[in-house]
């Protein structure tokens, strides 16, 4: 840490900068809102008119002013002590007064970075950078917040460092108008990457629709909505909460489905979406632990899919699964495949892809056999899968069915087991077990000859690499 | 009868036997704590509150409906349990009904645990917990003696260096 200060105090030409002077009001707006809040029901039996006349106009006056001048005290304090610097090797990020935290991210380890748009930074035209960095998985370094142009322009900067560039615009980066001439670059760049895969709004909100868990939560909230109209009074106890609970899970789908973009850059992908908060996030492809392809039973019919993957480094998420599109079809779903896993071991990919989202055992997949019927009657056809040279492909799911795609090398650990209805019936099932999140590899119910013939190619396939 | 597992159980190396006592210990805590549970309508019949007969035998007939056949299959779970140290990976199999096998290639292993309990101390036994990065692909060998335990991880240190990707 020692050496750290020291680099942190400066040894180099680049000077300190400070974040957008608005970022403590972002961060902070809450505080405002409370403050009101409190004066609010602290008053409430005074009228408008009560509040500012006589005397109590002065008292109105001073309190607002003293609580004004705090909070812009607290403001100034937290924007003047929160310093970023770049040099060629690092990015600093110094912050706090009383409690001084001191962070650096290596440039050469920052493997990604995003962009975060929160509603209120969104309104005032700023955004906040946040570091995915290699060899720190705990937190990620946040710097916020600068204007958007600057960070499009410092994220370009960075990243161009990150691959041992050095752009000439990043020779006086201190200046701002090197950063606002980079600034009309990086949107001319974004606009130029192929786009991948986008979503209408349209099909957005009619595949949400289409989930059956969103199904049942719009029947359970409408009949309680009936029955309480219908005189029954206790249920309004019961509705409000299910009504938040099912607004807050339908709010977060629409929110990272909100004007979806996946567009192809050279590391990767790249993703941006976002009703009130946008985020752009980058994927590069090497991170990418495993990738599920789910079709919902209704959408089956329309052809739509969701496809997940499990990323290393994205702690930030709150999400266990990276989704990297909320519902395309089968077109986005193979360009999509296409950069994630560029090689899926076989050569007529697309055929092989086709039949790893839909049902059959075409291209060489081992399905279940028909005795595994009565176990699972609604998924024994579905299930399936087939051991590429670079990757485990693996159907599973009865209602909402799932195609997962765990390369060799990212398998952590396998597991096969036998429940007592399998063993009378010769049945097995085998597990792969990946990083980074909760999709895994499943060979579900498969003839136990071929689940003790497959784990054992797979220990040798696991090992070679 | 049942059908074969990937790698035949014979070549394991099974539990301490001394660890079906340490899981006898457990039951007898455990299922103790719930027959007293299961015994305070009993108590309040007997102290004089107005409780029916089949409240105050319901409660204990289920915990010793459930306490009981826990107690039978004690022994065939411990028999069950067992690791098996091969060239490239770590295979690790329990259960008697629901059966698994872990197979985990000492390249994708993280870091190793030895951890023993006071009971299981007072046999001299520790159990050892084999992590990779993937929270899900975890292998736990129970009922190993200490010496042994000590002895295998530092196996599996070694062997997780050198298989190192």
């Amino acid at each position: 840490m020692s050496q750290a200060e020291e680099l942190a105090t400066g040894d180099s030409a680049e000077p300190w900068q400070r974040v957008h002077p608005a970022s403590p009001f972002v961060h902070g707006w809450l505080a405002i809102i409370g403050l009101g809040y409190i004066y609010w029901q602290n008053t409430d039996d005074l009228s408008w008119a009560e509040r500012f006349s006589g005397t109590r106009l002065m008292w109105t006056v001073a309190g607002a002013g003293i609580a004004l001048a705090v909070v812009l005290i607290f403001y100034f304090l937290s924007w003047y002590f929160t310093r970023y610097k770049l040099t060629s090797t690092h990015v600093y990020v110094n912050s706090g007064m009383l409690f001084r935290s001191q962070k650096q991210a290596r440039i050469d380890k920052v493997q990604g970075i995003d962009i975060a748009q929160p509603l209120v930074a969104r309104l005032l035209g700023l955004a906040e950078l946040r570091f995915d960095v290699a060899d720190s998985s705990e937190s990620v370094l946040r710097l916020s917040f600068l204007r958007k142009a600057d960070a499009h322009a410092l994220r370009v900067v960075i990243l161009e460092r990150a691959r041992g560039e050095e752009p000439a615009a990043a020779q006086e980066s201190g200046s701002h108008d090197a950063a606002d001439r980079a600034a009309a670059q990086p949107q001319a760049a974004a606009d130029a990457l192929p786009l991948m895969a986008n979503v209408p709004i349209g099909r957005l909100i009619g595949s949400m629709f289409l989930q059956l868990p969103v199904m049942f939560g719009v029947l359970a909230c409408l009949a309680m909505l009936v029955l309480w109209l219908a005189g029954v009074d206790g249920i309004i106890a019961a509705l409000v909460p299910a009504a938040l609970a099912f607004g807050s899970f339908y709010y977060k789908q629409l929110n990272q489905g909100w004007n979806f973009t996946a567009s192809a850059s050279d590391t990767g992908m790249r993703i941006s979406y976002g009703l009130a908060d946008t985020r752009q996030h980058s994927i590069p492809a090497g991170r990418v632990q495993a990738i599920s392809v789910t079709a919902p039973f209704f959408w089956r019919m329309l052809g739509w899919y969701k496809v997940e993957v499990n990323v290393l480094g994205t702690k930030s998420d709150d999400a266990d699964n990276l989704q990297v599109l909320p519902v395309g079809d089968f077109e986005s779903v193979a360009r999509i495949m296409g950069i994630l896993l560029p090689d899926l071991g076989v050569a007529n990919q697309r055929e092989v892809l086709a039949t790893a989202v839909s049902t059959g055992c075409e291209h060489g997949f081992t399905g279940s056999p028909e005795r595994a019927k009565p176990l699972s009657p609604g998924a024994w056809k579905h299930q399936a899968f087939l051991a590429t040279g670079t990757t485990v492909i693996s159907r599973y799911g009865w209602l909402a069915r799932q195609a997962s795609f765990v390369p060799h090398n990212r398998v952590q650990g396998m597991s096969w087991g036998q429940g007592p209805w399998e063993q009378g019936r010769k049945l097995a099932g085998v597990r792969l077990h990946c990083a980074g999140g909760n999709i895994i590899g499943y060979l579900h119910q498969i003839d136990a000859d071929t689940a003790a013939e497959f784990i054992r190619a797979q220990t040798r396939r696991l090992v070679e690499r | 009868m049942a059908t074969a597992t990937p790698w035949s159980p014979n070549n394991f190396t099974p539990a301490h036997r001394d660890y079906a006592k340490v899981k006898f210990t457990t039951w007898a805590i455990t299922w103790g704590l719930f027959l007293l549970a299961a015994l305070v309508p009993a108590v309040l019949a007997v102290t004089g509150v107005g409780i029916p007969l089949w409240l105050v035998l319901s409660p204990v007939l289920l915990v010793l409906a459930i306490a009981l056949p826990a107690l039978r299959i004690i022994r065939r779970q411990v028999a069950a349990l067992g690791y098996l140290e091969r060239e490239e990976d770590f295979i690790v199999r329990s259960g008697v009904m629901w059966r698994k096998q872990v197979v985990i290639p000492y390249g994708r292993m993280q870091y190793v645990e030895v951890n023993s309990g006071p009971l299981e101390r007072r046999y001299g036994l520790c159990q050892l917990t084999l992590n990779t990065a993937g929270s899900a692909a975890t292998a736990h060998v129970y009922g190993l003696p200490e010496r042994e335990g000590q002895a295998l991880r530092e196996r599996l240190v070694a062997a997780g260096e050198e298989k190192m990707l």
